[in-house]
């Protein structure tokens, strides 16, 4: 039990890491710094660029502003600061992330494995797991001898391992094991070096806060700090400027919304939890389910309703969907491991913790968590299909999984299953999606690394699978993966999902994940084909290709303004020696063939539904090849893949545009879908003239009512006293005239009591 | 009518018409002359209460000394022309007018048909108890002197000592107020 | 019908009315100065109306009014003096005895 017991270690030591970057190594290296961004950040050698072909076949200017001639102009001093030489001080605190987090990643494992029964150095865990007792902390004061505070439960910080525990431990220490390795090659030479890895280190400590909570008041404080910690990694350049040409908005603003659409689902999270607390006295997820029997049903529907309303929030799902996209400013790392494998998944966690409590609840409740995540499926599986950001599609892509996910939370509901149908395809997914991100970021890497502009469109792409043939496969694997080709992971974990939405008769939901299915399969492949495929490639334009683009050089730097760099295009002589973007280093490869190895393999774990709920059947691969179902799921697949490659292997994209342009239906539907359905212009407005509307009432009434009423007296004060003063003439005989007048009065008043009261 | 009301009544009347013209005249010093009749009308009045010395020093003070002060002031004091108004009316005198016709008739109210009021007839100055240490004073003039001067008898002579100091006060302040410097 | 007490009261009133108005509507410092000196003399007279006709025992014995209207009459020479004094030596500065014309406590 030993093995157990100690586990909180895992827990503490990235906010070790943390601590130790924030207050030791980093304050090093930036004492021992010189002065950042002083060499220019680009040689005077030529390399190839790429501009824009928009579809139209004329040239358009994609992202940067232009300078007098004409040029480009580019900021990169600003907006990327790069550092001659990393400080020992910044080297250091990647190291220790580093090591701690192997460390960890190892502990993690091990309990995987011991309790999986592969090997053994402990006993097993028993089925509710145990509590780590050595961090309970009890807050109140009060507390009676049956540990309750005033009459209700106390708040108590308390820890808990069990299975589905040390499956998020593992998920979560080994994706960022591997992106804090890849960070090393990724964020070379960056200015915030140090910095990274401390935000790294917080978020790595604020999702062990979620996994390990065992009552929603901590579950709370790490929701929250994973907010901050993905506000921090998305804002990490917080210089860049937001380019509108490709409707792309600066990190600052991104993570600002990242946080506020959090904060939204937040608010029904926290009535959530009181509508609870209230009823039940207790926020602990091993009283919860028993306490929750002598709730109200409705009351307790409704609570679960508002706690789903986190999930929402915190998984991207529709409505509050909107941040993710914008949420790929930031460094693709981040976006790795934040939004695609661990934080966007604490809301499918917690939701899977609390299983229990929705199934004491009215079945209601879990068919809005499938059928929420149902809607998102499909509706970000379409948006994600004229998408030509690189990491724009994965995210959509990401909300379309996180449906899945909550489809198979919810169609569980009165199976055997309990949580563990959602959380294999999270198992699954947070390692292909991890898989795909870090390949993506290696393509951007190495576009930049090669050109001078920071290039995320599709359009301008192509055959890069030759230059680049390790994250041609890694990506390959990763779209095979996510689009339900036999045997690979996606193909035990999502096509079970959508199995078993039609054996327990949501047969709205089986069709909405079938048909997502394939368009999955599809838009995954379509990206592969139009970054490292195209037209005259090899395997009829799966491998290699035209290079889309025009050849930059540098023309020179800005007088007197080091950060403003010109790019003008190259002659056709001098486009002889051009370099071509070539593979990323060892670092960032590492990663990619490690991650390939659970991307294929990590959904032949067939025992995985006893594992997290004795119980639950486990998966066999005869049941899963007898059912007619997989057949059908397979089909919509391959479908959506050969479609993909007879548009974009076969066609020209400009043809497709064309095409498309062409005809009324195809060019709306095509809009529509580009603007991502109008969401965000909807909330926009909603914004500006309801939230914005309501502040200006309140300014309003601040302004006129109590200011007014402030002012008011002080200037009823001052007008009276302006006004009264005119009574002092200074002449004696009004004062005279005052004094006889007042007894006048008096004359009058006697004359008046005495006549007429007797 | 005996012949004390008759008095009375033409005096009275010569009194309230002077005091019109005091207030009325456009002519200052001819305010201030008949002012001088006002003051020997009052003594008149004096006269027929049986205050004869009261009468004397209002003769004396008033239609003597007074008269002269104002004219005196009056002479110094010439701002222009003596045939324009020399003694012009305020821009509100009606407020003026009110109120003095509200407190005269309030106190006239008051003096006549109020709930305090009763008709005191007959009457006549009445001399004090008689004492051997006081005995009373043959006239009016002696019956005063006793009463500002006597040390053993009921008197006023602190106010009179007072009074001489108010005096002399008032000397110096003018005195002091009225110098040219 | 024969003088009762009420005739001089009612006289002192209207002299004591008569002259509060000349003190309030005239502009020459002097007039005003006049109507108080008719405002005194009403006091005056009712003061010694209440000598004559006094019926309050004991003090109806003593000449408690005169001895009242002589101290009035002292009282208001001095004030009478000495307000023309200022009379005066106001007009020497401003050359003006009009009262609306002597403001400076003004607001």
């Amino acid at each position: 039990m030993a093995l157990y017991e100690y586990s909180w270690l895992i827990l503490l030591s990235p906010l070790f890491a943390f601590a130790v970057i924030i207050f030791g190594t980093r304050m090093w290296d930036l004492a021992t710094r010189g002065r950042v961004a002083s060499q220019p950040a680009h040689e005077a050698e030529t390399h190839a660029g790429h501009n824009g072909h928009d579809e139209s076949g004329s040239d358009v200017e994609l992202m940067h502003e232009k300078g007098p001639r004409g040029e480009d102009l580019i900021f990169e001093n600003i907006e990327d600061p790069k550092v001659p030489e990393l400080t020992p001080g910044a080297k250091i605190s990647g190291y220790l992330s580093v090591v701690i987090m192997a460390l960890a990643c190892i502990y993690a494992w091990i309990l995987l494995l011991n309790t999986a029964g592969l090997i053994s150095v402990a006993p097993l865990l028993p089925t509710q797991g145990i509590s780590l007792t050595q961090i309970s902390y009890a807050w109140c004061q009060n507390i009676d001898a049956t540990n309750n505070c005033f009459g209700l439960g106390s708040y108590v910080i308390a820890f808990h391992l069990d299975n589905l525990t040390i499956v998020m431990l593992v998920v979560v220490t080994s994706i960022t094991l591997l992106v804090q390795f890849y960070s090393q090659g990724y964020m070379e030479r960056s200015a915030g070096y140090a910095r990274f890895y401390a935000y790294l280190s917080l978020f790595a400590f604020s999702m062990l806060t979620i996994v390990f909570a065992a009552n929603f008041l901590v579950i709370f404080i790490g929701w929250e700090l994973v907010g901050l910690s993905s506000y921090l990694l998305i804002g990490f350049w917080f210089n860049k400027k937001r380019k509108p040409a490709e409707d792309r908005l600066s990190p600052s603003s991104a993570s600002i919304e990242a946080f506020i659409v959090n904060r939204v689902g937040d608010v029904g999270f926290i009535i959530g939890i009181m509508i609870l607390f209230v009823s039940t006295g207790t926020f602990s997820f091993s009283q919860l389910p028993t306490a929750v029997m002598h709730m109200d049903k409705a009351v307790l529907t409704v609570a679960m309703i508002l706690i789903f309303c986190g999930a929402i929030g915190k998984s991207a799902q529709v409505p509050l969907h909107v941040w993710l996209p914008p949420a790929m400013e930031g460094p693709t790392p981040v976006s790795a491991l934040i939004h695609a494998a661990t934080m966007v998944a604490a809301g499918v966690y917690m939701v899977g913790r609390t299983w229990f409590i929705f199934a004491a609840a009215d079945p209601l409740a879990f068919q809005i968590v499938a059928w929420i995540g149902g809607i998102s499926a499909i509706f970000a599986a379409s948006i994600a299909l004229v998408q030509t950001d690189f990491k724009r599609v994965l995210a959509f892509s990401t909300i379309s999984q996180l449906g899945y996910m909550f489809v198979g939370m919810g169609i569980a509901a009165g199976t055997a299953y309990g949580p563990g149908l959602g959380m294999f395809h999270l198992f699954t997914h947070a390692f292909f999606k991890a898989l795909l991100f870090l390949c993506a970021g290696s393509v951007l890497y190495a576009l930049h690394h090669a050109t001078h502009k920071e290039t995320q469109d599709m359009r301008v792409m192509g055959g890069l699978g030759p230059m680049m043939p390790i994250t041609a496969i890694a990506w390959l694997i990763g779209t095979f993966a996510i689009g339900g080709f036999p045997f690979f992971d996606s193909f035990f974990s999502k096509d079970n999902i959508i199995a078993v939405a039609f054996d327990t008769g949501n047969y709205a939901l089986w069709a909405i994940t079938l048909i997502t299915a394939g368009l999955t399969s599809f838009y995954m492949f379509r990206a592969f084909i139009l970054a490292f495929g195209g037209k005259g490639g090899n395997w009829g334009g799966l491998w290699g290709g035209t290079y889309r683009g025009k050849v930059y050089r540098i023309a020179g730097v800005e007088e007197g303004n080091q950060d403003k760099t010109y790019l003008v295009e190259m002659s056709p002589e001098e486009k002889e020696h051009v370099k071509v973007p070539h593979e990323s280093p060892l670092t960032m490869t590492i990663p990619l063939i490690l991650l390939m190895i659970p991307s294929i393999f990590a959904g032949d774990w067939f025992n995985f539904y006893p594992y997290i709920q004795a119980g639950a059947p486990a998966l066999t691969v005869r049941d899963v090849l007898d059912d007619w179902k997989t057949w059908a799921g397979l089909a919509v697949s391959l479908i959506g893949f050969t479609w993909a490659y007879v548009m974009y292997a076969r066609v020209e994209f400009a043809r497709i545009h064309d095409y498309v342009q062409n005809r009324a239906f195809l060019r709306s539907a095509h809009r529509v879908l580009l603007h991502k359905y109008y969401v965000d212009e909807l909330y926009n407005l909603l914004i500006r003239y309801v939230v914005f509307g309501f502040s200006h009432i309140a300014q309003a009434f601040d302004t006129y009512v109590v200011d007014g009423i402030v002012n008011g007296v002080a200037r009823l004060v001052t007008t009276i006293g302006r006004d009264v003063r005119h009574v002092e003439t200074g002449r004696v005989q009004a004062y005279m005239i005052g004094f006889f007048g007042g007894v006048a009065v008096l004359a009058i008043l006697v004359f008046a009591l005495v006549t007429f009261v007797k | 009518m005996d012949l004390a009301t008759l008095l009375f009544w033409i005096i009275a009347i010569i009194l309230v018409g002077s005091s019109l013209l005091v207030v009325g005249l456009r002519n200052i010093v001819h305010s201030a002359l008949a002012l001088v009749v006002v003051f020997a009308m009052a003594a008149g009045i004096y006269l027929l209460l049986d205050a004869e010395f009261i009468a004397i020093v209002q003769i004396l003070i008033y239609a003597g000394a007074v008269t002269i002060l104002i004219l005196f002031a009056l002479m110094l004091t010439r701002t222009n022309n003596v045939r324009t108004n020399s003694n012009p009316i305020n821009k509100v005198w009606w407020i003026g007018a009110i109120i003095s016709t509200l407190v005269g008739a309030g106190i006239i109210f008051a003096v006549t048909i109020g709930p305090y009021s009763h008709v005191h007839a007959g009457g006549g100055a009445g001399y004090g108890p008689q004492n051997a240490a006081c005995p009373l004073p043959p006239n009016n003039v002696a019956y005063i002197g006793q009463l500002l001067y006597s040390p053993t008898c009921y008197s006023y002579v602190l106010p009179f000592e007072i009074a001489s100091l108010v005096l002399l006060v008032a000397i110096i302040g003018a005195i002091v107020i009225g110098r040219e410097d | 019908m024969g003088l009762s007490l009420n005739h001089f009261l009612v006289l002192g009133a209207l002299l004591f009315c008569i002259g509060l108005y000349g003190a309030l509507a005239k502009r020459n410092a002097i007039a005003v100065l006049m109507g108080i000196e008719i405002m005194l003399n009403a006091v005056n007279i009712t003061m010694v109306g209440f000598a004559f006709y006094n019926t309050v025992k004991p003090w109806s014995t003593y000449l408690t009014g005169q001895i009242f209207a002589i101290f009035i009459i002292t009282v208001a020479a001095a004030e009478a003096a000495v307000a023309l004094a200022m009379i005066i030596s106001i007009y020497r500065k401003r050359n003006t005895v009009d009262v609306g014309e002597i403001n400076l406590m003004k607001w």
